[in-house]
């Protein structure tokens, strides 16, 4: 009786989009749920298992694995706190002070500046970290060679510490915190800041009265998010802990999983536990910005009238520069000179000019091939997941259907679950399910379309919510179909905001690290792991080569696909 | 119901709930051939999901709307046209101009969708941007226009493919005070010259007064009162039409007579009601427009003085303290009257009207 009434119901609701609409719902939540979900389900398997660590599917079960993070591993995990805390103080402090002169002062060049801050993110850390082991490594470390020339004795500087691999995050992973602290102070009317000078209170007066308890909110936000970010963060750590002996969590998933015999189990257990609290600091971050506290943002975007800071004004111009010199400048042409000498030398008197490393690079099978996978990686990719997202982002923000809430949870999904140990869960579960993909380009391409959906779907997001759902509905109302209107009114409107996901996908594909770490097969070798399997094993200079080889071919990609859009567009007009 | 009937839109016993909100709840009208019908309530009463419904943008609960005698949503019969196939059209409150086409291909849009000719493509393009005076622009860039030429854009586009119905969803509230005026009489012209049908919303009582044969006056998701605007204005129903529609004075007291009213301070006033009272009624409406401070014979005299003035230019607002209370009353900007100056209120028991809640 109250089954039937409920069926009739549900029939009500569903029949009017009985065409296929629903179904598709089910089919992308099984979909989605089977890519994001099931590899972690493998994974609790695994870090229960305490029995032979090579057995498929483990026999026997305990929490040996987990108990043992806070024993064998207590150092790992204290490494970790020590430097997530260091680097998102220092991420924190320089994204505020930098937000601050570029939203807040009359800074010259500000324009110009606040799009050089998007540099180093492009930069990725991994390039980051080889670049500033090349300027402050111990013993031929640039700063070292220069203090040695001038007649020091011993090292004056060393990035294999805490502090070291620390700095290269915040650097290069801190960025995020920029772009959040300086949203935040954009997002403030700028007339509560001048009814307090109206009321006669000086400008230190306003900007710690009023300014900084209105931004604290943002600048709190962006703390978590950052400190969540650096506990995932790999690649510094991989390039610039191993030499020191001192291990991350992430860094001790990957080396467990080298030992031989691998202990998987206590790789799942560590991975796991990372990807709880990261989940639990994501979440409170979530209940953070949504909880209201941010009663200055209205989503409007104010452009504050900036303080004049009079002669101040170059002080802090020099600040900006430091910073650009620091996370790009520095770092590029550092690589640059080791890439093209016989050992690298900063004394020029010293040095051996050569392009053999560059032949090297080129030359070796391993490295073209590697190359050419994650170039061919990227282009699929972001070709073909970028349609399927486009196609996610309008069930999710723009239908109707049933369920489109928890299509959204599932795809952001992958955003709390660090890179690292969603790669070890896929490898787990790619390892049990009989498709023989394990190994193959095929894995590492679905592994990929996984972890770039929170990043396209974002993207993507931010575009379709900007435009009027009435412009849709318009079409309709006109008498067009789904597919009419798709094709004349919502995929046009919609082409700038799917070329530059398809960019950033691509992007991030080429430089894929974390996931690629466990993925890549011995005949399914991708860029980044070569990367850094050179700097372990040959000289930097090679593996300088081989990082700005990586860098120029993003760079050149991204030259040609402008051509192209600038060309498309031109059409257009 | 026959297609021959006068009636083209009916709306019956509309339900739209959203979760566990009911945004419309049991809305039933009807609109007649060529007839210009208003939805005007405060934001939130349903005015908008109730026309969106009609066009097939929302998805009602429960009740039934019918075009020409055609089920468009039936809950009973299963029914529910997608909003392509229901022929009705419809004028955003953002006007949705597509921002990647001419002005010409927005306006072409619904005719290409029908499939209809090149040639008659353009001559209707032009008909419609005629009527709207666009027509140099046809091929300027959508995303080059102003506010008000959107405006005439996404009316061209509407009226293009020449539908029997038009809904306008809050189609001037965009614009400013002057353009808005100006559009209000260029509207009520295209209504009359098109022989459409059209359903209107807005929140702006005035407009809704003076473009409509007939207003319906929505609040918390029902109707308050169908009628004709000088109907609406003249002989509210409910508190709440005689506060949103128009500016009144309410008095509260009691029935104590057919057609006398004792306010709580004791006075007695005479009314005149089409519907015998029930005596359950608590309040009186005098329009702030109807009430003469000259003193003259008849019913409802009120001696009393001038506590405040204000000049706004097209009228003087007095707030009179009499033995009724506090009365508002707008008077034509001649012959002021000083602030305490004392003063004789009256008004007529046709325009002291009883509400009925």
């Amino acid at each position: 009786m109250a089954d039937g009434q409920l069926a009739s119901r549900l029939a009500g609701v569903l029949r009017p989009r009985i065409n296929g609409q629903a179904l598709t719902t089910l089919a992308v939540l099984v979909i989605v749920g089977f890519l994001v979900l099931l590899p972690l389900v493998f994974l609790v398997e695994e870090s229960l298992n305490v029995g032979d660590p090579m057995a498929f599917p483990p026999v026997e079960f305990g929490i040996a694995n987990y108990i043992s993070i806070f024993s064998e591993d207590f150092k790992t995990v204290w490494n970790t706190l020590v430097i997530a805390v260091m680097a998102t103080v220092m991420a924190i402090v320089i994204g505020f002070v930098l937000a601050w002169i570029l939203t807040r002062t009359n800074v010259p060049g500000r324009e110009k500046l606040e799009r050089l801050m998007e540099l180093p993110y492009y930069m990725t850390p991994l390039v980051g970290a080889l670049a500033w082991a090349v300027i402050a490594g111990p013993k031929s470390g640039f700063i070292n060679q220069i203090w040695k020339a001038m007649g020091g004795t011993s090292d004056i500087a060393d990035i294999y510490t805490h502090f070291g691999i620390a700095w290269v995050m915040a650097l290069f992973e801190g960025t995020v915190a920029f772009v959040m602290i300086s949203a935040s102070m954009k997002s403030m009317d700028p007339a509560l800041e001048e009814s307090a000078r109206v009321m006669g209170a000086s400008k230190l007066r306003t900007t710690l009265t009023v300014t900084l308890p209105l931004v604290m909110p943002g600048v709190l936000g962006a703390m978590l998010f950052v400190f969540a970010e650096m506990l995932g963060s790999f690649a510094a750590a991989l390039v610039l802990g191993i030499p020191g002996r001192i291990y991350v969590i992430t860094t001790a998933i990957w080396d467990s999983t080298l030992a031989y015999p691998p202990d998987y189990g206590r790789a799942s257990a560590m991975g796991l536990a990372l990807f709880v609290v990261m989940f639990g600091m994501l979440t409170f971050y979530r209940r953070v910005i949504n909880r209201g506290s941010f009663a200055t943002i209205t989503g409007k975007a104010f452009r504050p009238r900036p303080m004049d800071m009079g002669r101040m004004a170059w002080v802090l111009f020099s600040i900006c520069a430091l910073y650009i010199a620091l996370a790009v400048v520095f770092p590029i042409a550092a690589l640059l000179m080791t890439s093209l000498q016989r050992f690298a030398t900063v004394i020029l008197g010293q040095a051996q000019w050569t392009l053999a490393n560059y032949e090297l690079a080129l030359s070796l099978g391993p490295v073209r091939t590697a190359l050419l996978n994650s170039i061919m990686l990227g282009l699929g990719v972001a070709t073909v997941g970028v349609v399927i997202m486009a196609l996610l982002v309008w069930i999710i923000y723009r239908s109707k259907l049933w369920g489109r809430g928890a299509i959204e949870y599932l795809v952001m999904f992958p955003q709390a679950v660090p890179r690292l140990v969603f790669g070890l869960a896929l490898l787990w579960a790619w390892l049990n399910i009989p498709i023989g993909i394990y190994g193959t380009l095929w894995l590492l391409a679905l592994a990929y379309f996984t972890v770039m959906l929170p990043l396209g779907v974002r993207t993507l997001a931010g575009v379709v919510l900007q435009i009027d759902k009435s412009l849709e509905e318009c079409a309709r109302v006109c008498g067009a179909s789904w597919g009419y209107q798709m094709r004349t009114v919502t995929l046009p409107l919609l082409k700038p905001g799917i070329l530059a996901a398809w960019l950033l996908i691509f992007m991030a594909c080429v430089r894929e690290l974390g996931a690629s770490a466990f993925l890549q097969g011995p005949h399914a070798k991708v860029i980044a792991p070569s990367i850094v399997n050179a700097f372990a094993t040959s000289g930097t200079e090679l593996t300088a080569a081989m990082a700005l080889i990586q860098t120029f071919t993003v760079i050149l990609a991204l030259i040609i696909l402008f051509r192209v859009a600038r060309g498309m567009t031109k059409e257009l007009q | 119901m026959s297609s021959t009937s006068n009636v083209r839109i009916e709306v019956k016993d509309l339900v739209i709930r959203y979760g566990d909100q009911t945004a419309v709840n049991g809305v039933s009208f009807t609109v007649g051939r060529g007839e210009h019908v208003t939805l005007l309530g405060p934001s939130g009463c349903g005015k908008t999901t109730t026309l969106r419904a009609i066009a097939g943008l929302e998805q009602p609960s429960a009740g039934s709307i019918h075009v020409d005698g055609v089920a468009m949503y039936d809950a009973s019969k299963r029914a529910n046209v997608p909003t392509e196939q229901r022929g009705v059209s419809m004028v955003f409150q953002s006007y949705a101009v597509w921002p990647h086409m001419t002005v010409f291909d927005n306006v072409a849009y619904g005719l290409r969708v029908r499939k209809q000719s090149q040639s008659e493509i353009k001559a209707n393009v032009e008909k419609a941007l005629d009527l709207v005076q666009m027509r140099h622009l046809a091929d300027r860039g959508a995303s080059k226009l102003s506010g008000g030429q959107q405006q005439r854009v996404a009316l061209a586009r509407a009226i293009a493919f020449s539908p029997t119905v038009v809904l306008f969803d809050e189609p001037l509230s965009n614009l400013d005070a002057k353009l808005r005026a100006e559009m209000r009489v260029e509207l009520r012209e295209l209504q009359r010259r098109l022989d459409i049908t059209s359903v209107y919303v807005t929140h702006d009582q005035e407009e809704a007064l003076a473009i409509s044969d007939r207003v319906i006056v929505m609040n918390v998701g029902v109707i308050e009162q169908i009628g004709t605007p000088e109907a609406i204005y003249n002989r509210p129903t409910s508190r709440f039409v005689a506060d949103f529609v128009g500016s009144a004075n309410l008095i509260k007291g009691r029935v104590t007579g057919p057609d006398t009213f004792t306010t709580d301070g004791g006075t007695i006033l005479k009314f005149k009601s089409p519907h015998a009272p029930t005596g359950q009624e608590t309040e009186v409406a005098v329009r702030t427009a109807y009430i003469d401070l000259r003193g003259q014979d008849g019913d409802n005299q009120l001696p009393g003085h001038v506590r405040q003035r204000m000049f706004h230019g097209d009228f003087v607002q007095y707030i009179i303290e009499c033995a009724a209370g506090r009365l508002i009353v707008r008077r034509p900007p001649v012959n002021l009257l000083e602030e305490g100056a004392p003063v004789t209120v009256s008004f007529s028991p046709e325009h002291t009207v009883l509400l009925q809640r």
